[in-house]
């Protein structure tokens, strides 16, 4: 079972506007996302996904409009609202001079969090890292295997908010299943995540509710039917007509 | 205090994994423990130097004594040994004793250019240079700062590790902060420990050990600041690296070269050559002058024995004595100008070292040790006052026309350094 902090968490967006280069990078964003929701904001390259992200985790001002998180507006609660995120980075380089166990261990101590040996055990097999890797140099180690660590990582913080940049980039099939049934099992177990991919298919395998952004701003929202799965066809649709638009 | 003790122990453990780090470490802690090796064993083969002439001194003195009874000869074979003894941290920063010289054999004889007569050879001996603790810590530390933080944050941002980091750190202090204190705590004791041993040995005093660590760890400090400051936002670790480089240029030689090069172009000054001709030829020439011009020179400047010259003979070592004298007065506007040069030069490169960290670091501890110009001066005035003082004991014996018995020999002058403050002698309390 998946261990989440227990508050009542949302992201979200209003909006917001993110000015680094002309034009703007994010025009007037609206979205909000629920507690125990996934959300997947989709768009090609330069739709400003990863400054959507890296907003949230503080590292852009917002020229204008809000980027919340728990209610907390981000640039005036930075270290607390971080504190209640676990982000995946596209590209997990870790340190490849350590070992899987080591880079935890590490960046555990980084926040502040103490773990046994039982648990990043727990965490390693949870992510479908093979055993015989744990204690080896991460130089050695495949994307999707870092990628794997990483998501150890995120597990053991035990956050109660997610946020993901092209999480599956660098995984096989096999672990982007793994992966797509992991992040289901974090949001039954409360847990908000908002990720944000240009994988259509991905996206609704996973998502409860898929964003479409375009040049900064959201251009169309698909949400979930109960108990089934957003409609891959009709999202892709959506997204050629937009990009191609 | 707890958590913060808990990040340096997080950062130093995870330094230990990083080899690069280790061996740049290893590499500080030799080259500053030869620094110091090389420095004590410089400052003790000075003062074994001192020591062997101090016994060839008395011994030439006794020889030539036993020899003459007469105070002419006395002064004129009598050789005095004057020096400038090393302070017990002078190992560190040696300083200007390889330029101006620290050791003299003086006689009775005309003094300037007994003074200035190494001038030629020194300028030789200072483009040799050693490496003392002081070179080190101004010109090689920065350069090994420079290496273990200019990628501080570029390295982890070219990775990809830098969101992630920053992200999961409870605080930037506590991610940044603990690495880079670490580094520094790690720095400053393979730089220093070499050095702390050296006081022991030596005996330094604490005081002057006190004043050579608080500079150098804010020179450190300077250029670990200066590092974090010009990488912080860089994701590039070789043109971060390469901006410090050359900050470090700038620093440590274009503003010194420049300074110096200005200073010689506004600072005009005779050279130490010029004063030991002038005076030469003036001791040259009085052998063919009337005596009484050379003798009315003198007692311009010495009335007390206006009424003993009168000489009865075509040499007497009154009158020779005193055109050694007349040459040290001719030759005296030119020592005053380039003494007032050298004061003036030094007082302006001071200026210089405002916004030159390196050559402020070196005026700082070269002070501390007094090896820098002003001990330099200093030691030159001791050798006038020791002068002064050996002629006022021979000129009553020599204008008076009497011999020098043992009891007076007793009492002849003898040089004895001043004490500096950081030697073994000092009051302040001693290291071990």
């Amino acid at each position: 079972m998946i261990k989440i902090q227990k508050i009542n968490s949302v992201i979200e967006a209003s909006s917001l506007c993110v000015d680094i280069n002309t034009p703007p990078i994010l025009k007037t964003l609206n979205f909000q996302v629920k507690k125990g929701e996934v959300y997947a904001l989709l768009g090609g390259n330069g739709a400003g996904k990863s400054t959507t992200l890296k907003t949230f985790l503080g590292f852009n001002i917002p020229t204008s409009g809000n980027a919340k998180i728990d209610d907390q507006e981000v640039t005036e609660a930075l270290d607390t609202t971080r504190e209640k995120c676990a982000y995946l980075p596209e590209s997990a380089t870790l340190y490849p001079h350590l070992t899987a166990r080591e880079n935890i261990e590490y960046f555990l101590s980084l926040a502040n969090i103490r773990k046994s040996q039982d648990d990043i055990n727990q965490a390693f097999q949870k992510v479908a890292l093979q055993q015989d890797a744990w204690d080896r140099h991460m130089q050695t180690y495949s994307k999707g295997m870092r990628q794997k660590t990483a998501i150890a990582l995120a597990l053991l913080r035990e956050a109660p908010i997610f946020l993901l940049d092209e999480p599956t980039s660098g995984l096989d099939p096999v672990a982007i299943d793994e992966f797509n049934h992991l992040v289901r099992e974090l949001a039954l177990s409360g847990a908000t995540i908002l990720m944000v991919t240009h994988d259509v298919y991905g996206a609704c395998q996973v998502a409860d509710r898929i964003g479409l952004l375009r040049n900064g701003e959201l251009v169309g929202e698909f949400d979930a039917p109960e108990n089934g799965r957003i409609d891959t066809e009709e999202v892709h649709r959506a997204f050629a007509q937009k990009e191609s638009a | 205090m707890n958590y913060m003790f808990a990040q340096l122990i997080r950062e130093w453990r995870f330094m230990l994994t990083q080899k690069y780090i280790l061996v740049l470490l290893l590499c500080t802690l030799v080259i500053s423990g030869f620094s110091v090796w090389s420095g004590l064993r410089e400052i003790n083969q000075q003062e074994q130097t001192i020591q062997r002439l101090l016994q060839a001194d008395e011994q030439d003195r006794s020889e030539t004594q036993a020899k003459y009874s007469d105070p002419g000869y006395l002064a004129y074979y009598s050789f005095h040994l004057t020096y400038s003894p090393p302070s017990a941290i002078a190992f560190a920063a040696l300083g200007e004793r390889d330029i101006y010289p620290w050791k003299h054999r003086v006689r009775m004889l005309a003094l300037e250019g007994q003074i200035y007569e190494s001038d030629g050879q020194n300028a030789e001996l200072a483009q040799t240079g050693k490496i003392d603790f002081v070179f080190v810590l101004s010109a090689l530390a920065p350069l090994l700062i420079i290496l273990l933080f200019h990628d501080l944050y570029a390295s982890e941002r070219a990775s990809g590790r830098h969101d992630l980091l920053v992200t999961t750190a409870k605080s930037g202090l506590a991610l940044w902060g603990a690495r880079a204190g670490v580094r520094f705590i790690t720095v400053i004791l393979c730089l220093m420990l070499p050095f702390y041993i050296g006081t022991w040995i030596s005996g330094s005093s604490l005081d002057s050990v006190l004043q050579v660590s608080v500079w150098s760890i804010l020179y450190l400090l300077f250029w670990t600041l200066l590092s974090i400051w010009w990488g912080k936002n860089a994701s590039s670790a070789p043109r971060v690296a390469s901006g410090l480089i050359g900050f470090w240029v700038l620093f440590a030689f274009i503003i010194p070269i420049l300074g110096d090069l200005a200073i010689q172009k506004a600072v005009h000054s005779p050279k130490g050559g010029d004063i030991l001709l002038t005076q030469r030829e003036a001791v040259n020439d009085a052998w063919d002058l009337p005596k009484e011009t050379t003798m009315d020179a003198f007692t311009a400047t010495h009335p007390k024995w206006k009424n003993h010259v009168a000489m009865e003979s075509m040499f007497e070592w009154k009158w020779y004595y005193a055109f050694q004298q007349v040459g040290d007065q001719k030759a005296e506007s030119l020592s005053q100008a380039y003494r007032q040069a050298a004061h003036q030069k030094y007082d302006l490169s001071g200026y210089i070292s405002l916004i030159s960290p390196p050559l402020l670091l070196q005026r700082q501890l070269t002070r501390v040790a007094n090896t820098d110009a002003l001990a330099a001066f200093a030691y030159e005035q001791q050798i006038r006052d020791f002068h002064k003082r050996l002629r006022e004991f021979y000129y009553p014996p020599l204008f008076k026309g009497l011999n020098l018995g043992r009891s007076q020999l007793a009492i002849m002058p003898r040089y004895k350094p001043e004490a500096h403050k950081t030697k073994n002698t000092s009051t302040t309390p001693q290291l071990h």
